[in-house]
Protein backbone atom coordinates (compact mmCIF):
# COMPACT_ATOMS: atom_id res chain seq x y z
CA UNK A 1 0.00 0.00 0.00
CA UNK A 2 1.51 3.33 -0.99
CA UNK A 3 1.11 6.72 0.69
CA UNK A 4 -1.08 8.14 -2.06
CA UNK A 5 -3.60 5.34 -1.63
CA UNK A 6 -3.74 5.84 2.12
CA UNK A 7 -4.32 9.57 1.67
CA UNK A 8 -7.13 8.90 -0.82
CA UNK A 9 -8.88 6.51 1.58
CA UNK A 10 -8.51 9.01 4.42
CA UNK A 11 -10.02 11.78 2.27
CA UNK A 12 -12.88 9.51 1.28
CA UNK A 13 -13.79 8.69 4.88
CA UNK A 14 -13.45 12.31 6.10
CA UNK A 15 -17.15 13.30 5.70
CA UNK A 16 -18.25 10.24 7.65
CA UNK A 17 -15.82 11.05 10.42
CA UNK A 18 -17.06 14.64 10.57
CA UNK A 19 -20.68 13.46 10.87
CA UNK A 20 -19.71 11.07 13.67
CA UNK A 21 -17.83 13.84 15.50
CA UNK A 22 -20.82 16.18 15.20
CA UNK A 23 -23.15 13.49 16.56
CA UNK A 24 -20.81 12.78 19.46
CA UNK A 25 -20.59 16.48 20.28
CA UNK A 26 -24.40 16.78 20.19
CA UNK A 27 -24.90 13.79 22.46
CA UNK A 28 -22.28 15.08 24.88
CA UNK A 29 -24.06 18.46 25.03
CA UNK A 30 -27.41 16.77 25.67
CA UNK A 31 -25.86 14.64 28.42
CA UNK A 32 -24.36 17.71 30.12
CA UNK A 33 -27.71 19.59 29.98
CA UNK A 34 -29.60 16.56 31.28
CA UNK A 35 -27.23 16.07 34.18
CA UNK A 36 -26.92 19.70 35.21
CA UNK A 37 -30.55 20.78 34.49
CA UNK A 38 -31.64 24.25 35.48
CA UNK A 39 -29.71 25.92 38.25
CA UNK A 40 -31.68 25.79 41.53
CA UNK A 41 -33.60 29.00 42.27
CA UNK A 42 -32.07 31.31 44.84
CA UNK A 43 -33.87 31.77 48.15
CA UNK A 44 -35.09 35.21 47.07
CA UNK A 45 -36.58 33.64 43.94
CA UNK A 46 -38.24 30.93 46.03
CA UNK A 47 -39.72 33.55 48.36
CA UNK A 48 -41.00 35.43 45.32
CA UNK A 49 -42.52 32.27 43.83
CA UNK A 50 -44.31 31.28 47.06
CA UNK A 51 -45.45 34.85 47.78
CA UNK A 52 -46.84 35.16 44.24
CA UNK A 53 -49.14 32.22 44.94
CA UNK A 54 -50.53 33.72 48.16
CA UNK A 55 -53.27 36.31 48.39
CA UNK A 56 -52.46 39.33 50.57
CA UNK A 57 -55.07 38.92 53.37
CA UNK A 58 -55.72 42.64 53.81
CA UNK A 59 -55.63 43.62 50.12
CA UNK A 60 -58.40 43.59 47.55
CA UNK A 61 -56.66 41.77 44.76
CA UNK A 62 -52.92 41.64 45.30
CA UNK A 63 -50.56 38.79 45.93
CA UNK A 64 -48.20 38.78 48.88
CA UNK A 65 -45.39 39.28 46.36
CA UNK A 66 -46.95 42.44 44.91
CA UNK A 67 -48.44 44.07 48.01
CA UNK A 68 -46.58 46.85 49.79
CA UNK A 69 -48.71 46.33 52.96
CA UNK A 70 -46.75 45.71 56.18
CA UNK A 71 -48.57 42.40 56.74
CA UNK A 72 -47.52 41.20 53.26
CA UNK A 73 -43.93 42.23 54.01
CA UNK A 74 -44.08 40.22 57.23
CA UNK A 75 -45.48 37.27 55.32
CA UNK A 76 -42.53 37.45 52.91
CA UNK A 77 -40.13 37.54 55.89
CA UNK A 78 -41.96 34.57 57.40
CA UNK A 79 -41.60 32.65 54.12
CA UNK A 80 -37.86 33.39 54.02
CA UNK A 81 -37.41 32.29 57.64
CA UNK A 82 -39.30 29.06 57.03
CA UNK A 83 -37.24 28.32 53.92
CA UNK A 84 -34.05 28.85 55.94
CA UNK A 85 -35.49 26.51 58.59
CA UNK A 86 -35.78 23.82 55.91
CA UNK A 87 -39.52 23.86 55.20
CA UNK A 88 -40.59 23.05 51.65
CA UNK A 89 -42.74 25.49 49.62
CA UNK A 90 -45.69 23.09 49.98
CA UNK A 91 -45.30 23.03 53.78
CA UNK A 92 -45.13 26.82 53.89
CA UNK A 93 -48.27 27.17 51.76
CA UNK A 94 -50.03 24.59 53.95
CA UNK A 95 -49.11 26.63 57.04
CA UNK A 96 -50.75 29.76 55.63
CA UNK A 97 -53.81 27.78 54.51
CA UNK A 98 -54.15 26.35 58.04
CA UNK A 99 -54.30 29.88 59.46
CA UNK A 100 -56.21 31.71 56.72
CA UNK A 101 -58.09 29.03 54.84
CA UNK A 102 -58.09 28.36 51.10
CA UNK A 103 -58.87 32.01 50.41
CA UNK A 104 -55.20 32.84 51.02
CA UNK A 105 -54.29 30.98 47.83
CA UNK A 106 -54.33 32.96 44.60
CA UNK A 107 -55.70 29.82 42.89
CA UNK A 108 -57.99 28.04 45.38
CA UNK A 109 -58.24 24.25 44.98
CA UNK A 110 -61.08 23.05 42.76
CA UNK A 111 -63.04 21.28 45.49
CA UNK A 112 -66.47 21.73 47.06
CA UNK A 113 -68.38 24.87 46.09
CA UNK A 114 -65.26 26.32 44.47
CA UNK A 115 -65.06 23.22 42.32
CA UNK A 116 -68.71 23.65 41.33
CA UNK A 117 -67.94 27.18 40.18
CA UNK A 118 -65.24 25.78 37.91
CA UNK A 119 -67.05 22.71 36.62
CA UNK A 120 -70.76 23.61 36.61
CA UNK A 121 -70.63 25.95 33.59
CA UNK A 122 -68.77 23.25 31.63
CA UNK A 123 -71.34 20.62 32.65
CA UNK A 124 -74.27 22.89 31.76
CA UNK A 125 -72.69 23.70 28.38
CA UNK A 126 -72.07 20.00 27.69
CA UNK A 127 -75.66 19.12 28.67
CA UNK A 128 -76.97 21.90 26.41
CA UNK A 129 -74.87 20.75 23.48
CA UNK A 130 -75.96 17.13 23.92
CA UNK A 131 -79.62 18.17 24.16
CA UNK A 132 -79.31 20.37 21.09
CA UNK A 133 -77.63 17.55 19.17
CA UNK A 134 -80.32 15.04 20.12
CA UNK A 135 -83.15 17.41 19.23
CA UNK A 136 -81.54 18.35 15.93
CA UNK A 137 -81.04 14.68 15.03
CA UNK A 138 -84.67 13.88 15.83
CA UNK A 139 -85.95 16.78 13.76
CA UNK A 140 -83.80 15.80 10.79
CA UNK A 141 -84.88 12.15 10.91
CA UNK A 142 -88.60 12.71 11.42
CA UNK A 143 -90.48 13.29 8.11
CA UNK A 144 -92.54 16.42 8.07
CA UNK A 145 -95.82 14.55 8.16
CA UNK A 146 -98.96 15.95 9.62
CA UNK A 147 -99.41 15.01 13.20
CA UNK A 148 -101.97 12.36 14.01
CA UNK A 149 -105.47 13.76 13.88
CA UNK A 150 -104.48 16.45 11.43
CA UNK A 151 -106.21 16.75 8.05
CA UNK A 152 -109.95 16.51 7.57
CA UNK A 153 -111.71 16.94 10.88
CA UNK A 154 -113.90 14.10 12.01
CA UNK A 155 -117.47 15.38 11.88
CA UNK A 156 -120.56 13.83 13.29
CA UNK A 157 -123.54 13.06 11.05
CA UNK A 158 -125.46 16.13 12.23
CA UNK A 159 -122.43 18.33 11.61
CA UNK A 160 -122.04 16.89 8.11
CA UNK A 161 -125.70 17.63 7.42
CA UNK A 162 -125.26 21.19 8.71
CA UNK A 163 -122.24 21.69 6.44
CA UNK A 164 -124.15 20.28 3.45
CA UNK A 165 -127.03 22.66 4.14
CA UNK A 166 -124.65 25.61 4.41
CA UNK A 167 -122.95 24.67 1.12
CA UNK A 168 -126.33 24.28 -0.62
CA UNK A 169 -127.38 27.69 0.68
CA UNK A 170 -124.22 29.21 -0.65
CA UNK A 171 -124.84 27.71 -4.07
CA UNK A 172 -128.39 29.07 -4.11
CA UNK A 173 -127.19 32.55 -3.14
CA UNK A 174 -124.51 32.60 -5.83
CA UNK A 175 -125.51 34.80 -8.71
CA UNK A 176 -125.94 33.14 -12.08
CA UNK B 1 -99.35 17.29 29.60
CA UNK B 2 -97.59 14.05 28.69
CA UNK B 3 -95.45 12.26 31.25
CA UNK B 4 -92.40 12.90 29.08
CA UNK B 5 -93.00 16.64 29.10
CA UNK B 6 -93.62 16.51 32.84
CA UNK B 7 -90.30 14.74 33.36
CA UNK B 8 -88.52 17.30 31.18
CA UNK B 9 -90.10 20.16 33.10
CA UNK B 10 -89.18 18.55 36.42
CA UNK B 11 -85.58 18.17 35.23
CA UNK B 12 -85.37 21.83 34.18
CA UNK B 13 -86.88 22.98 37.48
CA UNK B 14 -84.44 20.77 39.43
CA UNK B 15 -81.47 22.14 37.48
CA UNK B 16 -82.56 25.75 38.02
CA UNK B 17 -83.16 25.05 41.72
CA UNK B 18 -79.68 23.54 42.05
CA UNK B 19 -78.06 26.58 40.43
CA UNK B 20 -80.10 28.98 42.60
CA UNK B 21 -79.13 27.02 45.73
CA UNK B 22 -75.49 27.17 44.72
CA UNK B 23 -75.71 30.92 44.21
CA UNK B 24 -77.57 31.37 47.49
CA UNK B 25 -74.71 29.78 49.43
CA UNK B 26 -72.43 32.51 48.15
CA UNK B 27 -74.90 35.39 48.14
CA UNK B 28 -76.04 34.70 51.67
CA UNK B 29 -72.75 35.69 53.25
CA UNK B 30 -70.61 38.79 53.37
CA UNK B 31 -67.57 38.09 51.16
CA UNK B 32 -65.43 40.44 53.24
CA UNK B 33 -65.95 38.34 56.39
CA UNK B 34 -63.86 35.21 56.43
CA UNK B 35 -64.62 32.38 58.83
CA UNK B 36 -61.41 31.36 60.56
CA UNK B 37 -60.40 27.77 59.84
CA UNK B 38 -58.87 27.74 63.32
CA UNK B 39 -62.22 27.60 65.12
CA UNK B 40 -62.52 24.15 66.66
CA UNK B 41 -58.78 23.56 66.41
CA UNK B 42 -55.95 23.89 68.91
CA UNK B 43 -54.92 27.49 69.38
CA UNK B 44 -51.40 28.09 67.98
CA UNK B 45 -49.00 28.39 70.88
CA UNK B 46 -46.87 31.47 71.43
CA UNK B 47 -44.53 33.03 73.93
CA UNK B 48 -44.66 36.80 73.77
CA UNK B 49 -43.02 39.55 75.73
CA UNK B 50 -45.36 41.41 78.03
CA UNK B 51 -45.27 45.20 77.90
CA UNK B 52 -45.08 45.35 81.65
CA UNK B 53 -44.27 41.97 83.10
CA UNK B 54 -42.85 38.51 82.37
CA UNK B 55 -43.34 36.77 78.99
CA UNK B 56 -46.65 34.99 78.47
CA UNK B 57 -46.81 31.46 77.04
CA UNK B 58 -50.26 30.38 75.90
CA UNK B 59 -49.63 26.69 76.65
CA UNK B 60 -49.07 27.58 80.31
CA UNK B 61 -52.59 29.01 80.49
CA UNK B 62 -54.11 25.59 79.69
CA UNK B 63 -57.02 24.93 82.04
CA UNK B 64 -58.19 28.53 81.84
CA UNK B 65 -60.42 30.29 79.34
CA UNK B 66 -58.26 32.73 77.38
CA UNK B 67 -59.60 35.72 75.47
CA UNK B 68 -56.91 36.71 72.96
CA UNK B 69 -57.54 40.18 71.60
CA UNK B 70 -55.38 41.49 68.75
CA UNK B 71 -55.30 45.27 68.89
CA UNK B 72 -53.13 48.33 68.18
CA UNK B 73 -52.86 51.78 69.71
CA UNK B 74 -53.59 53.36 66.29
CA UNK B 75 -56.82 51.38 65.87
CA UNK B 76 -59.96 53.36 66.68
CA UNK B 77 -62.26 50.32 66.81
CA UNK B 78 -59.89 48.82 69.40
CA UNK B 79 -60.46 51.88 71.56
CA UNK B 80 -64.20 51.30 71.25
CA UNK B 81 -64.01 47.71 72.52
CA UNK B 82 -61.35 48.22 75.19
CA UNK B 83 -63.84 49.04 78.02
CA UNK B 84 -65.69 45.78 77.25
CA UNK B 85 -62.46 43.81 77.51
CA UNK B 86 -61.58 45.54 80.77
CA UNK B 87 -65.03 44.79 82.13
CA UNK B 88 -64.66 41.13 81.14
CA UNK B 89 -61.25 40.93 82.81
CA UNK B 90 -62.55 42.53 86.01
CA UNK B 91 -65.60 40.27 86.04
CA UNK B 92 -63.93 36.93 85.31
CA UNK B 93 -60.26 37.09 86.32
CA UNK B 94 -61.02 35.22 89.56
CA UNK B 95 -63.01 32.57 87.70
CA UNK B 96 -60.18 31.11 85.66
CA UNK B 97 -60.41 33.50 82.72
CA UNK B 98 -57.50 35.43 81.20
CA UNK B 99 -57.92 38.39 78.89
CA UNK B 100 -54.77 38.94 76.87
CA UNK B 101 -54.13 41.86 74.57
CA UNK B 102 -51.73 41.16 71.68
CA UNK B 103 -50.29 44.37 70.27
CA UNK B 104 -50.17 44.22 66.46
CA UNK B 105 -47.97 46.31 64.13
CA UNK B 106 -47.33 48.95 66.72
CA UNK B 107 -44.46 50.55 68.59
CA UNK B 108 -43.82 49.61 72.19
CA UNK B 109 -43.82 53.29 73.13
CA UNK B 110 -47.23 53.97 71.61
CA UNK B 111 -48.70 50.77 73.03
CA UNK B 112 -47.32 51.39 76.53
CA UNK B 113 -48.56 54.96 76.46
CA UNK B 114 -52.04 53.80 75.41
CA UNK B 115 -52.14 51.14 78.13
CA UNK B 116 -51.18 53.71 80.79
CA UNK B 117 -53.42 56.55 79.72
CA UNK B 118 -56.50 54.52 78.83
CA UNK B 119 -56.29 52.33 81.91
CA UNK B 120 -55.93 48.91 80.29
CA UNK B 121 -55.89 46.54 83.26
CA UNK B 122 -55.44 43.16 81.54
CA UNK B 123 -52.02 41.89 80.44
CA UNK B 124 -50.76 43.06 77.05
CA UNK B 125 -48.03 41.37 75.02
CA UNK B 126 -46.04 42.52 72.00
CA UNK B 127 -46.16 40.51 68.74
CA UNK B 128 -42.84 41.48 67.19
CA UNK B 129 -42.73 40.59 63.49
CA UNK B 130 -46.45 39.66 63.58
CA UNK B 131 -45.54 35.97 63.80
CA UNK B 132 -48.42 35.23 66.14
CA UNK B 133 -50.82 37.33 64.06
CA UNK B 134 -49.89 35.30 60.98
CA UNK B 135 -50.29 32.03 62.90
CA UNK B 136 -53.82 33.15 63.84
CA UNK B 137 -54.67 34.20 60.29
CA UNK B 138 -55.16 37.82 61.27
CA UNK B 139 -56.55 40.16 58.62
CA UNK B 140 -56.71 43.31 60.71
CA UNK B 141 -57.51 44.66 64.15
CA UNK B 142 -59.44 44.24 66.28
CA UNK B 143 -59.89 40.48 66.11
CA UNK B 144 -60.62 38.31 69.14
CA UNK B 145 -60.22 34.58 69.68
CA UNK B 146 -61.75 32.78 72.65
CA UNK B 147 -59.80 29.68 73.71
CA UNK B 148 -61.43 27.10 75.96
CA UNK B 149 -59.82 25.32 78.89
CA UNK B 150 -58.63 22.53 76.60
CA UNK B 151 -56.72 24.98 74.44
CA UNK B 152 -59.15 24.95 71.51
CA UNK B 153 -60.40 28.05 69.75
CA UNK B 154 -64.16 28.17 70.17
CA UNK B 155 -64.96 31.68 68.99
CA UNK B 156 -63.53 34.18 66.54
CA UNK B 157 -64.81 37.73 66.41
CA UNK B 158 -63.85 40.21 63.70
CA UNK B 159 -64.37 43.78 64.86
CA UNK B 160 -65.15 45.13 68.31
CA UNK B 161 -66.45 42.69 70.92
CA UNK B 162 -69.28 43.50 73.29
CA UNK B 163 -69.10 42.85 77.03
CA UNK B 164 -72.51 41.15 77.17
CA UNK B 165 -71.82 38.75 74.29
CA UNK B 166 -68.38 37.95 75.67
CA UNK B 167 -69.75 37.34 79.18
CA UNK B 168 -72.44 35.06 77.76
CA UNK B 169 -69.84 33.06 75.83
CA UNK B 170 -67.55 32.77 78.84
CA UNK B 171 -70.38 31.80 81.19
CA UNK B 172 -71.46 29.03 78.85
CA UNK B 173 -67.87 27.76 78.71
CA UNK B 174 -67.38 27.91 82.45
CA UNK B 175 -70.62 26.04 82.95
CA UNK B 176 -69.78 23.20 80.59
CA UNK B 177 -67.04 20.66 80.26
CA UNK B 178 -64.73 21.29 77.34
CA UNK B 179 -64.48 18.73 74.61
Amino acid sequence: MNAAGTLRRARASLPGLLVLAALAAGLATLAVVAVSGHPPPSQAQQVQQIAAGLHCPICKDLSVADSPAPLAQQMRQEIAQKLRAGESPAQIRAGFVAAYGDSVLMSPPRQGVTGAVYYLPVLVLAAGLITAFLLLRRWLRTPQADPPGAGAPQLSASQRRAVARAVARLHEEEPG
Amino acid sequence: MTSRRARLLAGVVAAVAAIVALLMTGLGRDPSVFASPLVGRAAPNFTLRQLDGPPVTLARLRGQVVVINFWASWCTECQVEQPALDQTWQQFQDSGVVVLGVDFQDTIGAASSYVRTDGVTYPVVEDAGSKTALAYGLRGVPETFVVNRSGRIVKHVIGPVGATALASEINSMLGTRDQ
